[in-house]
């Protein structure tokens, strides 16, 4: 039984790292320009496909991340033109623009590759064995780029003049305007950036589980809870909030029936928010 | 002036028989899009090859006229509510008489109240599992099961758990369902044939849209199953048998559901994988005409190559479905009274890719084949002929 533990509390963190890169861009996008974008799921869904198809054309798979990130953060830039900024710090407006946004890239996916899901060949065979625990390769792998990113977001935002830049905006965008930030580029800059990264977690994704159109749903709900775990406008909270909500789901699966996996996880949201209700690593 | 009313008299001449050309409406709401649109998305391809060609033939001769078929596929998305605004639509604003689909229980269960209304106005060719439980009943005259699925006694169920036992000698069996309607439906048929075989038994269920099946799967494999039984959906048994396989916890499948493509993208990672198919068509392509040449017009027609893993789910025994829905409307002499083709129908033997025929309470029964799998690709296949 603790070997079982201890492999979903791996297993768990490393599902959780997948929704953090969501809730990065979550966090990101919300606590610096107050844009809610639900369709950060969507660019997930454009990352993958977008990887899918660049390595059934023959690119191996590390070479085809980087134009399918690019793929999907195009497509944020033009959606934040045409649609999101027009809704910063409305989050109805948000929300409407979002709903039409997963429907249209949905339909799209759907026309493109049908609803059929497609599979990539692995792309690291085989499992890190220790006893009777076992992780595959590619999950290790995928952690890994994830902790590093987010980490290098963090260092990015806290040392540079653009992280400062963006955190002036986030408190007081005309006064950081006045003291010379080009606001709107800042704010492309941060939805290029945040679609980027969910661009990331689809490619990685890719390599892990079979893609369909509607797979964006479930990720950007969990990148919402992780967000909101760890503390919105908390950028290694996002990181943690997505661990712990992997890890519960994970271990909530082994002592509770799995057909309510989702459910432990938001009780246990739930329940952190009585008391902390900026979430775990958010400001008071 | 001559001239100019002998071209009208011309083209009046030519219209005639365009005017005079009969339309049969087939109405078919299935998930042609969607996690469950496998069966959806197949059945409306067949469906939709059938009456092209038997249109580009010229149609069909019932009694003294013609007749050309004009199929109105509508997508359900596996929504039951969108699928009784469109069973509405097709019934009170197309006047459809003849409805295919749905495939989808949850669909059917929902549609189903508003199309007994219809009772012997209204032919519905479903292959939902759930209609077996109301099919040869009264008021559901409307009703005809067009697959064989694993309810009944005639279903496949039995044979393939017989199959297995006898096979393999497999004493326990993890279940592994979608928890949702289509789930239960198969909770309902194997837990009983399971406890009457005293085979040991375990079902776990997980959330629709589950991608990642770790925690579950090492639940399963502590346990120490002889075989997994997942279920049922192609979206959801890549990502099973992948998982179970690479981390090396479970290797061996039975699925009654579902395709070979699975097994065949993990084929060194798995021991074993039975899988029921209608027909392996990859052998029968070799071996019988009307198969090869169904593969062909598929090719021609949809302007791809064959999806040999998943083709073999629907889409050709709706396209066979199409072809015997015309004969029995030629042996009843009608194509506006349903119950009268349904009566042409049961009485007869279809003989197209499958030899299709009807029992008393109106549940199809054909052939199909068991495919075994092992590791490395070796495939072995049975072929099953329901006496």
């Amino acid at each position: 039984m603790t070997q079982l533990v201890l492999g979903q509390v791996l297993n768990g963190a490393i599902i959780g790292a997948m929704y953090g890169i969501i809730a990065l861009g979550i966090t990101l996008t919300f606590g610096i320009t107050g844009i809610v974008n639900f369709a950060l799921g969507e660019f997930m869904m454009i990352g993958a496909y977008a990887t899918y198809a660049l390595v059934e054309r023959g690119l191996p798979y590390p070479v085809a991340v980087v134009p399918a990130c690019l793929i999907a953060a195009a497509a944020g830039y033009l959606s934040n033109k045409a649609f999101f900024r027009f809704t910063r710090n409305n989050l109805v407006n948000g929300l409407l623009v979002s709903i039409g946004l997963i429907s249209i890239f949905e339909s799209a996916a759907m026309l493109l590759w049908t609803a059929t899901p497609v599979e990539m060949h692995f792309v690291l065979p085989g499992a890190l064995r220790v006893g009777d625990l076992a992780l595959p390769r590619m999950k290790v792998v995928v952690f890994a780029v994830i902790v590093v990113v987010i980490v290098a977001t963090y260092l990015a935002l806290a040392r540079t003049w653009l992280g400062r830049a963006a955190f002036a905006y986030a408190q007081n965008p005309e006064a950081a305007m006045l003291m010379g930030v080009h606001t709107p580029r800042l704010e492309s800059a941060v939805m290029l950036y945040s679609t980027g990264l969910a661009g990331l977690g689809g490619a990685l994704y890719t390599s892990l589980y079979s893609l369909e159109p509607a797979m964006g749903g479930v990720y950007v709900l969990k990148g919402m809870e992780a967000a909101i775990l760890g503390g919105i406008g908390s950028l290694m909270g996002s990181l943690w909030g997505g661990v712990i909500l992997g890890v519960i789901e994970g271990v909530g699966s082994i002592f509770l029936p799995t057909a309510f996996r989702d459910a432990y996880g938001l009780a246990v949201l739930v329940a952190i928010l009585l008391f902390r209700p900026s979430g775990l690593f958010g400001d008071e | 002036m001559k001239r100019v009313m002998l071209l009208l008299a011309a083209l009046a001449i030519t219209a005639a028989p365009a005017a005079a050309q009969e339309v049969v409406k087939i109405g078919q709401i299935e998930a042609q899009t969607g996690a469950n649109a496998i069966y959806g998305w197949m059945s409306s391809q067949g469906t939709a090859l059938a009456v092209d060609e038997i249109n580009k033939a010229g149609g069909f001769k019932v009694a003294t006229k013609t007749y050309k078929l004009q199929l109105i596929a509508l997508d359900t998305r596996g929504e039951p509510k969108e699928a009784t605004v469109q069973l509405k639509r097709l019934v009170e604003v197309d006047q459809a008489k003849y409805i295919f689909g749905p495939f989808l229980s949850n669909v059917f269960l929902a549609v189903r109240p508003y199309a007994a209304e219809f009772n012997g106005k209204l032919l519905m060719w479903g292959g939902a599992t759930r209609i077996h439980d109301y099919v040869g009943t009264p008021g559901n005259e409307f009703l005809m099961r067009t697959w064989n699925w694993d309810a009944g006694k005639n279903g496949f169920g039995e044979l393939m758990v017989d199959n297995l036992v006898k096979t393999t000698g497999a004493k326990k069996i993890a279940m592994l369902f979608q928890n949702d309607q289509g789930g239960k439906v198969l909770e309902d048929i194997y837990v009983p044939m399971f406890k009457q075989k005293g085979i040991e038994y375990r079902l776990d269920y997980f959330e629709p849209g589950t991608k990642d099946f770790s925690a579950v799967l090492a639940k399963i494999a502590a346990w120490k199953p002889d075989f997994l039984f997942p279920s049922y959906a192609d979206s959801y048994l890549f990502d099973i048998v992948r998982q179970a396989t690479e981390a090396g916890q479970l290797k061996k499948f039975f699925l009654v559901r579902g395709s070979l493509g699975p097994g065949l993208k993990n084929k060194d990672g798995i021991e074993e994988y039975i899988v029921y198919v209608p027909k392996y068509f990859e052998e029968a392509e070799k071996k019988d005409p009307k198969v090869a040449k169904f593969v062909k017009a598929y090719k021609d027609f949809y302007k791809r190559d064959f999806p040999y893993d998943q083709a073999p789910l629907c889409s050709a025994s709706c396209y066979d479905h199409v072809y015997m829905l015309v004969e029995a409307m030629k042996k009843a002499g009608t194509v506006d009274d349903p119950a009268a083709v349904k009566k042409a129908l049961m009485a007869m033997t279809y003989d197209g890719m499958w030899k299709i025929r009807f029992d008393e309470k109106g549940e199809a029964i054909f052939n199909f084949d068991v495919v075994r799998l092992k590791k490395g690709g070796a495939l072995e296949v049975q072929h099953i002929n329901p006496s």
